[in-house]
């Protein structure tokens, strides 16, 4: 774990040997959480790892068993209240009072936090709802009422942004919409946003950083750039004469597979691929396709994350 | 901070008609008196012969209880079913307020809507008595006493309810506990002094009511930091 070299105390949000026990059974287990400033940190988990519950203890709702939660390097367990000054929050799904309209719904939050009244109007053109924001709650799609959820966490001008899951339940133009907006947030106001989902291909499009939870642990934690160097390339060529030219390539030395009209040459560099496409050609075979064929970060994760079952 | 609470309470119950359910009951117990009244006015009178005010304030006392019983649970039940119905918990919660302040925002709406419903009945008291042409020198402490000292001695109960409201999602089960304590409230004259169901009674009627809403008050002080004791560890999901 190369991340442990950076002096503690300088993550934004930071857990140590975090630690939730119901009924007995530990649903979190030992979570130390890394999380940088700056940082767009995807939660992984297939559901029911414990990504819910460890979100419920960053933000207080939860008491900890063991371990703690130090965010701007804080205690949260001593300083709840200021920490929770710079802190927005959506939880699993959106709460609203459906009585009331959506301003209506900001300014019970906008009063708890005591922001100034100009901040709703902000939070409500952020969401793109300044037009639907007279209109009772109740009556918003579920997109509406997660872009709502997303203003409402937005309000107090928050240093850190903890969303769970919140892309759940959205249709495709919802959750094409909710990460855009999530991924200009970072650049146009300094958030540090922690995302949880179950999704890699939905976390894999935003995060900078990720953690994967399973079974209340968690199993890997690091940039999305080394997850992604862990899905190694090969190179799947499609000739004619496969027999043959695969006969000849095991000849010249390279390590080649053969699936029917296919072959494929394992982590393959630049130079070797363009020899290899060479030596077909002068033997006549004619050459269809060049692919690089990567195991998907989807299968990563599988595997990671043991079963596919709850995906 | 407490004005806070209140202000976002009093925003959050817009439409919700629980303004309208604190005013129903003492409508709804001056329209029977109206009628009571209206049918037997002249055996009433003459039953209450020299004090008109105090057999109306009898009158109007029986049926107080009652409402108030049943008032009180409702209303805790509908201001945090609020909560429940949103989610809002976790969202309230994460934010910068502590868990004293929530649940103290709920319990003061509580009171503050069960007070203007004994402020009202207060008012419709006096106008009914008036109406009747009873004598203008107005008993004013009777009918402040009987206003609010069984307020008061039913504090422990609106503690409870509020408590078991805001704890628990499903309010089929303080709502059972409000039904039981208007039933058990109804046999107040069987019961011993020390028993709390019997309290708002004795404050409407008794010569101990001083006494009652005493109790009342200490009692419901004491259930209410039980509850919130609860509701200060309880997670929230």
């Amino acid at each position: 774990m190369k991340m442990m070299k950076q002096a503690s105390g300088s993550w934004l949000l930071e857990t140590k040997g975090l630690t939730k026990k119901l009924g007995g059974k530990a649903v979190v287990r030992d979570v130390d959480l890394r999380i940088g400033e700056g940082d767009i940190y995807g939660f992984l988990g297939p559901n029911g790892a414990g990504k819910t519950t460890t979100i419920r203890m960053l933000l207080g709702l939860a008491k900890p068993t063991r371990g703690g939660v130090t965010v701007f390097g804080k205690s949260l367990a001593a300083n709840r209240m200021e920490i929770l000054r710079h802190v927005g929050s959506l939880v699993e799904y959106p709460s609203y009072y459906g009585h009331l309209t959506g301003t209506e719904n900001l300014e019970v939050i906008r009063r708890l936090l005591d922001v100034p009244k100009e901040r709703i109007a902000e939070a409500l053109s952020i969401v793109r709802l300044e037009k639907d924001a007279g209109r009772a709650v109740k009556g918003y799609s579920l997109g509406m009422k997660q872009r709502l959820g997303i203003a409402a966490a937005l309000l107090g001008n928050p240093r850190l942004l903890i969303l769970d899951e919140p892309t759940n339940g959205l249709d495709p133009a919802g959750i094409q919409e909710m990460r855009e907006l999530i991924k200009s947030l970072p650049g146009q106001r300094g958030v540090t946003i922690l995302l949880s989902s179950h999704l890699l291909s939905e976390v894999e499009l935003m995060a900078t950083k990720v953690g994967i939870i399973r079974s209340g642990s968690l199993i890997y934690q690091d940039s999305i750039a080394s997850l992604k160097a862990r899905t190694a390339g090969r190179i799947r060529f499609s000739v004619s004469e496969p027999e043959d030219a695969w006969k000849r390539l095991l000849e010249l030395g390279f390590e080649a597979e053969r699936d029917q009209s296919r072959l494929t040459v394992g982590g393959a560099a630049d130079r070797t691929v363009a020899s290899i496409v060479a030596e077909l050609v002068r033997r006549g075979h004619s050459v269809y396709r060049v692919e690089e064929e990567r195991s998907s970060l989807e299968s990563v994760f599988l595997e990671m994350t043991g079963t596919g079952g709850s995906l | 901070m407490i004005g806070r609470m209140l202000s976002v309470e009093l925003l959050k119950i817009r439409r919700k008609l629980l303004w309208m359910l604190a005013a129903l009951g003492p409508v709804g117990v001056i329209g029977l008196q109206a009628v009571n009244y209206g049918l037997r006015y002249d055996y009433l009178m003459k039953l209450y012969g020299d004090s008109p005010w105090e057999g109306l304030l009898r009158q109007v006392g029986s049926l107080m209880l009652p409402a108030l019983f049943i008032g009180l649970a409702l209303v805790a039940s509908m201001s945090a079913g609020i909560e429940h119905q949103a989610g809002a918990w976790k969202q309230l919660l994460a934010l910068p307020v502590t868990r004293l302040q929530v649940f103290g925002g709920k319990v003061m709406l509580s009171l503050l809507l069960l007070l203007s419903s004994c402020t009202l009945l207060l008012l419709l008291t006096l106008g009914m008595g008036l109406l009747l042409g009873f004598d203008p020198q107005v008993p004013w402490a009777e009918i402040v006493r009987q206003s609010y000292l069984p307020y008061l001695a039913a504090l422990p109960f609106i503690a409870l309810q509020s408590w078991l409201s805001i704890v628990m999602a499903n309010q089929a089960l303080p709502l059972t506990v409000g039904t039981l304590g208007l039933v058990l409230s109804m046999f107040s004259v069987l019961m011993p002094a020390w028993m709390p169901w019997g309290w708002p009674d004795r404050a409407v009627r008794s010569a101990d009511a001083l006494q009652a809403a005493g109790s009342g008050l200490a009692l419901g002080v004491l259930v209410l930091l039980i509850g919130y004791a609860h509701f200060a560890r309880k997670d929230v999901s």
